[in-house]
């Protein structure tokens, strides 16, 4: 057996503001040399935490207790000097746009290397091999805000792997990045896994692409407890149920099995390659759940011929598409396509170079600012920049307030929409304070209290656990059934599949394609890869299945 | 271009020199020689866009003619009363006229001399500069850099936050005061995000080993060559050779607490 590389023993922690209660309690775990593990949990639940308590941040700057130990190559993680235990772990976070401070990329791998007293002529040949290591070799003299969230991930992977580091830590690397950038970055990790050996651990929401590569999954609970340590299949035999309780992400091939009936229990895939090998157990075609599609002709929103030119580049071009009352559309793409330009000018947040947009028929420049958004509601990806109260009452309230609307009919209505929202006992609390599901449902509660006709969302699923992402979606979709038009950015191909009945995707400015999502898988792969998209699950599970039958068929 | 390629500090602390020397003379030929000698050196040895040399000068020109015009209107008594010259139309003693004209000069050669150093020097450079000669603790140093990734940031993220207050239903603020209200409202968001941002780039940098401490090696090592001294000297000279010629010719005064 190999020797341990991490032992944590009995480890708990609690924040100075909350002493009574435990972010983390009772961590107990190993890691071996070379190991890969998975960690899991629902949003808020101590797994950065746990991060900083491994890579030594923890305790030296917790303002709170903790209590147990972190081994860390048999030596306590305290008794590591300041700024030395960075040469055993290292961490890439979620955010790339935060965890650089030099401008170029080959000063920011340097950065790390000064930091270990590198001398400086080691330094370029272990800059140079960190960028080829992640396929970066070509942009060493770039400018870091001129790369995409991809590169600036990558690069922030290969500052770590210049300092070489026995233990990698990669806290949700993939959360603020497209499905294409995702697996690149993981197909990154798989092929360094194979060249060098270090121990992994990943946290993250997104689990597909990662099953392959892990040995073993630790699972946190909302109080900070481990309650699973073992393979993840086990896990889903064993305690599903619980995991769902906990709004554990399982990888879309697996959540799309549990829903089948006739369920194996002895194989549940976990990667869409053991579905394939497995794919006779589900000969039955897999029946498409997508939602009917009628259009409605009435129209609500025309654009024509519209462009938007900012700083000389041109970020939408020519674009023209009519929305309808009452459909479900989705705005697709690539990071950087143009997306949310376009979901703002049809806002008339923004307002296009040239063209026209006409609501009800009537100019969008001919309406009023109030009388707009009474009719369009725009929901920011970030929540927190929309809010503009003290409490969550208030926020909901504000419009009609500003509408000089009488007390007991605010009152009356607010309460209705809170209920909708599942806010209501949260109401005299600060938007602040509240979780990240519970801040994104409060910033669409806002948008339509006024009962708006048109709610455009930019990618509100973002960061989300599987919980808020059903909770958030449960309610859009009522909102749909009532007739609201929901024209919604994302990435999540799986929701573009079962409620969306138009997709419009966005590329380099331009859309290439306005049809039913339907349509649109049955483009071919490489088109699809082009617009940086993917197949739903479901879509790729029926692409398997298909290519058995014509192999079966075709045998004499 | 050469003054790209000169040591920071250097150049800083030739600046800074004279700037000083400047300040102890008073009159106004002095420092309009040297400012022209010193925009023609900026444009010879480094790479300039002359459009954007003229936009950043113009507020310095605007300052420069409001102490001019000021330091006229509110002159102490002239000692010569007599002698005036006529200027758009009124008579102004001509000591006062001088007076005026010597401080507007020097603030346009300290502009001129403050423009050469930001528009030839690079951020990074001179942060490293100080670090490694001026023993400036990496800790500032290092903390300055990464907040200056901020600004672009911030910039943009301001831009969000008023578009979402829009939608909100605030709308654009006319009177002074309810632009000043609005600022307020965007400045919790703002400084929620920038306090979150700032967080986790200090952590990413912990987690990369950066404890603040000054042992450390560099990438980059930043150069004192003779070059450095030689612009040093040769700044220094000129001024003082212009001072002489205007010496010569009787212009030169020293500054001898005047205003």
């Amino acid at each position: 057996m190999k020797k341990a590389l991490l032992h944590v023993q009995q480890l708990r922690l609690r924040f100075e503001n909350q002493l009574d209660k435990d972010i983390l309690s009772n961590i107990d775990f190993e890691l071996k040399k070379g190991e890969t593990v998975l960690l899991l949990g629902p949003s808020g639940c101590g797994k950065s935490t746990l991060t900083f308590c491994l890579n030594g941040l923890y305790p030296r700057e917790l303002d709170g207790t903790i209590t147990g130990d972190v081994f860390i190559n048999g030596k306590q993680s305290t008794d590591y000097k300041p700024g030395e235990l960075s040469r055993h772990v290292g961490v890439v976070f979620q955010d790339p746009e935060t965890q650089f401070c030099m401008l170029t990329v080959e000063d920011e791998i340097a950065f790390g290397l000064e930091n270990l007293n590198v001398p400086q002529q080691l330094m370029e040949e272990k800059i140079d091999n960190a960028l080829s290591l992640v396929n970066m070799s070509a942009f060493k003299e770039s400018a870091i805000n001129s790369l995409s969230g991809g590169q600036k991930q990558k690069l922030a992977l290969a500052c770590i792997l210049a300092m070489e580091p026995d233990l990698l830590i990669l806290d949700e690397p993939t959360a603020n990045l497209d499905p294409v950038a995702t697996k690149e970055l993981v197909a990154t990790i798989e092929n360094l896994k194979r060249q060098q050996e270090f121990s992994l651990i990943v946290i993250e929401h997104q689990l597909d692409g990662w099953m392959e590569l892990v040995d073993r999954t630790l699972l946190l609970n909302k109080n900070g407890e481990l309650f699973f340590d073992g393979s993840f299949r086990n896990g889903i035999k064993h305690i599903l149920p619980c995991l769902r309780e906990q709004g554990i992400w399982l990888p879309k091939v697996t959540q799309y099995v549990l829903q089948q009936d006739g369920l194996n229990e002895d194989f549940i895939p976990l990667t869409i390659g053991e579905f394939a090998n497995q794919s006779h157990y589900w000969q039955q075609p897999i029946c498409n759940t997508a939602p009917q599609k009628k259009r409605n002709v009435e129209e609500f929103l025309e654009i024509n011929d519209i462009s938007w030119v900012k700083n000389n580049n041109t970020i939408i071009q020519n674009v023209s598409a009519n929305f309808y009352k009452g459909e479900f559309v989705a705005i697709v793409g690539a990071n950087g396509s143009g997306k949310t330009s376009l979901s703002r000018l049809l806002a008339g947040i923004q307002k296009p170079t040239s063209g026209t947009i006409q609501l009800n028929g009537k100019p969008l420049d001919d309406w009023k600012e109030e009388t707009l958004r009474d009719e369009i509601g725009y929901v920011f990806q970030n929540p927190e920049h929309q809010f503009v109260t003290n409490s969550v009452y208030e926020e909901v309230a504000f419009s009609l307030h500003l509408k000089r609307m009488n007390t007991r009919e605010i009152n009356k209505q607010v309460s209705s929409i809170l209920k909708v929202c599942q806010l209501s006992e949260l109401e005299n609390e600060h938007p602040y304070s509240l979780s990240q599901g519970q801040k994104r449902r409060l910033s669409v509660a806002t948008m339509i209290v006024d009962q708006q006709h048109m709610l455009i969302l930019d990618e509100p699923t973002f960061g989300q656990d599987t919980q808020s992402t059903m909770e958030l979606m449960k309610l859009l979709w009522e909102r749909h059934k009532q007739g609201t038009t929901i024209v919604m950015i994302t990435h999540d191909m799986e929701i573009v599949h079962h409620y969306a009945e138009r997709v419009i995707v966005i590329n380099n400015g331009e859309i290439v394609a306005d049809c039913n999502p339907n349509e649109l898988w049955k483009q071919p792969k490489v088109t699809l890869n082009a617009w940086q998209l993917d197949y739903p699950i479901q879509v790729q599970l029926q692409q398997i299945c298909k290519k058995d039958t014509c192999y079966v068929s075709t045998q004499p | 271009m050469f003054l790209h390629n000169l040591n920071p500090c250097i150049k800083a602390l030739t600046i800074v020199l004279l700037v000083i020397m400047l300040a102890l003379i008073f009159d106004p030929i002095t420092p309009f020689l040297f400012m022209i000698l010193t925009v023609i050196l900026t444009f010879l040895g480094g790479n300039i866009n002359w459009k954007k040399y003229c936009l950043y000068f113009v507020p310095f020109l605007v300052i420069a003619f409001g102490m001019l015009w000021t330091t006229i209107a509110f002159a102490d008594a002239p000692a010569n009363p007599h002698e005036v010259i006529s200027l758009v139309g009124f008579d102004v003693p001509k000591e006062s006229f001088v007076t005026a004209l010597a401080l507007a000069f020097r603030v346009l050669s300290v502009a001129a001399l403050s423009l050469l150093f930001i528009l030839t020097t690079n951020v990074v450079d001179f942060i490293l500069s100080l670090i490694q000669h001026l023993k400036v603790s990496p800790k500032i140093a290092y903390g300055v850099l990464a907040g200056y990734r901020f600004l672009p940031m911030m910039k943009d993220e301001l831009a969000i936050i008023r578009s979402a207050h829009r939608v909100r239903g605030f709308n654009h603020a006319k009177t002074l005061r309810e632009k000043w209200n609005q600022y307020k409202m965007f400045s919790i968001p703002l400084l929620a995000s920038s306090i979150r941002k700032a967080e986790r780039t200090a952590i990413a940098m912990e987690s990369k080993g950066f404890t603040g401490g000054k042992e450390r090696t560099f990438y980059r090592r930043i150069t004192i060559t003779p070059s450095d001294w030689f612009f040093l000297c040769m700044m220094i000279m000129s001024l003082l050779g212009i001072a002489y010629i205007s010496w010569e010719f009787g212009y030169f005064k020293w500054y001898n607490g005047e205003l």
